[in-house]
């Protein structure tokens, strides 16, 4: 499965929201109704389902979904190239 | 003569609460065992404790002296074990050169100057200093101490509180009523046993209940409407109580905000237990808060010894009521419900899961949801205890911020077990 139905199905199972209803835009926390304690939730299921390390510090820095989506890509790769 | 009052290698078993001070700096009635130590003598006083506990302590205190081998070598030292709840007269400066111990824990080394100098190199690190101080004391004549009490875990605080609660008391000497007391609050039991100082405020329907002993309430504390208060028991400077039921044995403050039950406990400054909710047979550490609703359990439903997380694995406390232990900047989110004999560390953000909250929670950690997670990180924590402080107007210091630095990395491994643990 593309990283991007894997991202969105996390979202949509973490989030309790509809998964058909996610698009790329959307921010986590003003459209999606992330709270604190959701977002450090989805920060470790992505980490889970990727088995790759987000630093707190640029886990902060992801707000929409499509970030999330290039910032998982992007990992994927440099632990390719590794 | 001059006087060195030292940790030991024995400072883990006191984890969480000394994963941030030095275990002289812990509590036990009015007092740190420190303050209590020093208060029998007039001598200048030499500290030796872990070396990252330094830099936060000099801040603290800056005139003291931390692990100076120059100062040890300057005289005759008395070295005293900083674990000791040590009583009023209870140890002699002037003798022979020996070691007291007590259940194979030295108690205090006394040597001469010319001892120390033969053993002690320039060396500034714990280590080196205590494995110097280990060699006189092979080499002394040892005393063997029966009747002493020596702080090994967490609870042995918490249980000897009501004990020094009525000896300070009688202790500090301070008796009768110089602060605000309403008309309409009430003392039951003997006045004599009552000390409130001259800033403190009693306001109407509270009863101070001096039955079962002493009550201290220090300068500026405030104790509002339908609060109860039972001795012996100290209320610290500057410290709030609001509708709340304290028992027996319970130590206060400074500047805490106390509501809810609480018995048998001790809560150091600036923490926070403002609602209702039981807290009973605990020690909790600085800028802690522990939210409404949140209550521990202290005793198990079929009475029996209570098992306590303590340097990686559960042991049996052989205590049948222990509540939690609790360390500085913990947050404890609203009905949280601890288990007994729960160990919570240093940093950690407690989110309610509905269930009974698991006997122990690393340090810096999230908890939620039944599931450890790494959270927003150690910055993200410091910002916050940063933004608490500020509402006390206080700042925290270079040196406090190194010193939780060391704790987040001491505290790591255990950390990152649990968390790996949640993910599979």
């Amino acid at each position: 499965m593309p990283v991007r139905e894997k991202v969105k199905k996390i979202v949509a199972k973490v989030l309790r929201v509809p998964e058909e209803k996610i698009r790329e835009e959307n921010r986590f926390v003003q459209d999606l109704g992330a709270e604190s304690i959701d977002s450090v939730e989805l920060m470790a299921a992505f980490e889970a389902e990727f088995n790759i390390e987000i630093p707190p510090e640029e886990g902060e820095r992801v707000q929409t979904v499509g970030e999330a989506i290039r910032y998982i890509e992007n990992k994927l790769k440099e632990k390719e190239e590794k | 003569m001059k006087i060195c009052i030292f940790e030991d290698d024995k400072y883990k078993l006191l984890y969480p609460l000394s994963l941030t001070r030095p275990v002289f700096d812990l509590k036990c009635g009015y007092f740190t065992l420190r303050e209590r130590i020093s208060g029998n003598f007039s001598e200048d006083i030499c500290y030796l404790l872990r070396d990252y506990l330094v830099p936060f302590a000099q801040k603290k205190l800056p005139k003291a002296v931390f692990n100076d081998p120059d100062f040890l070598k300057s005289d005759d030292i008395l070295f005293i074990n900083g674990r000791w709840l040590l009583g009023k007269g209870e140890l002699c400066l002037e003798g022979e050169e020996e070691v007291g111990v007590y259940n194979d824990t030295i108690l205090y080394v006394r040597t001469k100057k010319e001892t120390i100098q033969s053993h002690f190199s320039s060396q500034f690190k714990f280590k080196t200093l205590l494995f110097s101080l280990n060699q006189i004391e092979q080499k002394l004549p040892h005393k063997e101490f029966n009747n002493v009490t020596l702080i090994t875990y967490p609870w042995d605080l918490v249980n000897n509180n009501s004990k020094i609660l009525c000896e300070d008391f009688e202790y500090t000497g301070k008796k009768g009523i110089q602060g605000s007391f309403s008309p309409q609050a009430a003392i039951y039991g003997d006045e004599s046993k009552i000390f409130i100082a001259k800033s403190a405020q009693i306001h109407p329907f509270v009863v101070l209940d001096t039955t079962e002993g002493p009550i201290y309430i220090d300068e500026e504390a405030v104790i509002y409407p339908h609060t109860r208060i039972e001795g012996p028991s100290y209320i610290g400077k500057a410290t709030h109580i609001f509708q709340a039921n304290i028992k027996q044995g319970v130590s206060l403050g400074p500047i805490c905000r106390v509501g809810g039950e609480v018995e048998e406990s001790i809560i150091h400054g600036f923490s926070n237990k403002f609602h209702t909710g039981f807290l009973g047979h605990s020690y909790v550490g600085e800028w802690v808060n522990l939210g409404a609703m949140s209550t521990t359990s202290d005793i198990k439903n079929d009475f029996s010894s209570v098992q306590v997380y303590i340097e990686g694995e559960l042991r049996d406390s052989k205590q049948i009521k222990v509540g939690s232990f609790i360390g500085d900047h913990s947050k404890i989110g609203i009905g949280c419900l601890l288990n007994t004999g729960t160990v919570v560390g240093v940093g950690a953000i407690v989110v309610p899961s509905g269930e009974v909250l698991p006997k122990f929670i690393p340090s810096f950690v999230w908890y939620l949801k039944g599931k450890f997670y790494k959270g927003y990180g150690f910055g993200k924590i410091i910002e916050g205890t940063k933004e608490q402080m500020k509402r006390r107007n206080m700042e925290m210091s270079e040196e406090e911020y190194e010193l939780l630095r060391e704790v987040f990395e001491l505290t790591k491994e255990e950390r990152n077990q649990l968390i790996a643990k949640s993910r599979r």
